[in-house]
């Protein structure tokens, strides 16, 4: 009986110290945070358009067709480094990239674009990061899904690497597909 | 003459120590100059409010402690909207639809967090349960 009594402690310490070395090795990173605008429409904001006169309003342009919005800024590292896989979302598999400038330099983002070449099919200016606020936006670059119903399926945060471009392929042919 | 000087020591630490514990966190705030509103109960409404927001960059620490770029838009954002008028909650539920949960610091009491609530004072009890059960057998064997 006395035994027992040092046991079970023994046990139950050993249990919890599994469980922290199961969520130690497992594949969890606690800075890539769940969105919560998933299955929720695209929020309602109306801003400057970059290389229009007009303004950019979400109304008018999300909810016809699958869109990947690219958060973005030219003093984010991050942002060059994933620039060519956007430019392969627009070139290669034929998908309209909206791009939100985040508190940035209108004429630096130009000659950014004028560089590394343009994926963007518009491009709507954040100037106070306001914008990047309604999107549950932590840390740019993040890049969203959104349906052809205006609804955001999916939301990377951080860099698009080789591996995020092929998850996020498979989801754009899943949405294409559902539709 | 060392003995004096090392009483001098350990009586400075401890005024240093216990600054440190009653001052830290009046200070411990990164709320600059230019932020802070005029109307000092509305100021004081958005620091409560920042205090409970957690920084999404840094995640351990509240808004109103971070340098974060994204904390000082957000307790810009607090206080506008205190400005234009809106209560407390409507500022909460603003900040919960676009970031969930996570940007509180403290977790709301529902069914999916029953268990980060109440699981330590049902370890509490089995721990009192076990000391009792315990004590009774040491005094019953005493006893006997």
């Amino acid at each position: 009986m006395k035994k027992k009594f040092f046991i079970l402690p023994l046990i139950f310490f050993l249990l919890i110290l599994l469980s922290f070395l199961y969520i130690l090795v497992s594949e969890r990173d606690p800075y890539n945070l769940p969105s919560n605008l998933i299955n929720r429409n695209v929020p309602i904001f109306e801003t400057d358009s970059l290389f229009k006169n007009e303004k950019f309003s979400s109304k008018q342009k999300f909810g016809e067709e699958i869109i990947l919005v690219n958060f973005f800024a030219t003093w984010c590292k991050p942002c060059h480094d994933e620039h060519k896989y956007i430019m392969d979302f627009a070139n290669k598999e034929k998908i309209k990239v909206i791009g939100i400038n985040y508190k940035d330099n209108d004429k630096k983002v130009k000659e950014f674009l004028k560089k590394l070449g343009n994926p963007y099919s518009e491009i709507a200016i954040d100037r106070k990061g306001r914008i990047a606020i309604d999107w549950g936006v932590y840390g740019i670059p993040e890049t969203f899904i959104v349906n052809s119903e205006g609804v955001i399926k999916y939301r990377h945060a951080g860099q698009v690497t080789k591996k995020i471009y092929k998850k996020i392929n498979s989801i754009l042919n899943e949405i294409s597909n559902v539709k | 003459m060392l003995n004096k000087n090392y009483k001098l020591i350990v009586f400075l630490n401890i005024i240093v120590f216990l600054n440190l514990i009653f001052f830290s966190q009046n200070f411990l705030h990164s709320v600059e100059p230019e932020e802070i509103m005029l109307n000092k109960e509305q100021e004081v409404r958005a620091r409560n409010i920042s205090k409970n927001i957690r920084c999404m960059v840094c995640q351990n620490q509240s808004i109103d402690d971070s340098n974060a770029p994204l904390a000082k838009d957000l307790r810009l954002l607090i206080r506008d909207k205190i400005k234009s008028g809106h209560e407390n909650k409507e500022i909460y539920d603003f900040l919960v639809e676009r970031y969930g949960d996570f940007i509180l610091l403290k977790p709301p009491l529902k069914s999916s967090t029953f268990a980060l609530w109440f699981m330590p004072l049902v370890f509490l009890l089995i721990g009192i349960i076990v000391i009792l059960r315990h004590n009774k057998k040491y005094i019953n064997k005493k006893n006997n």
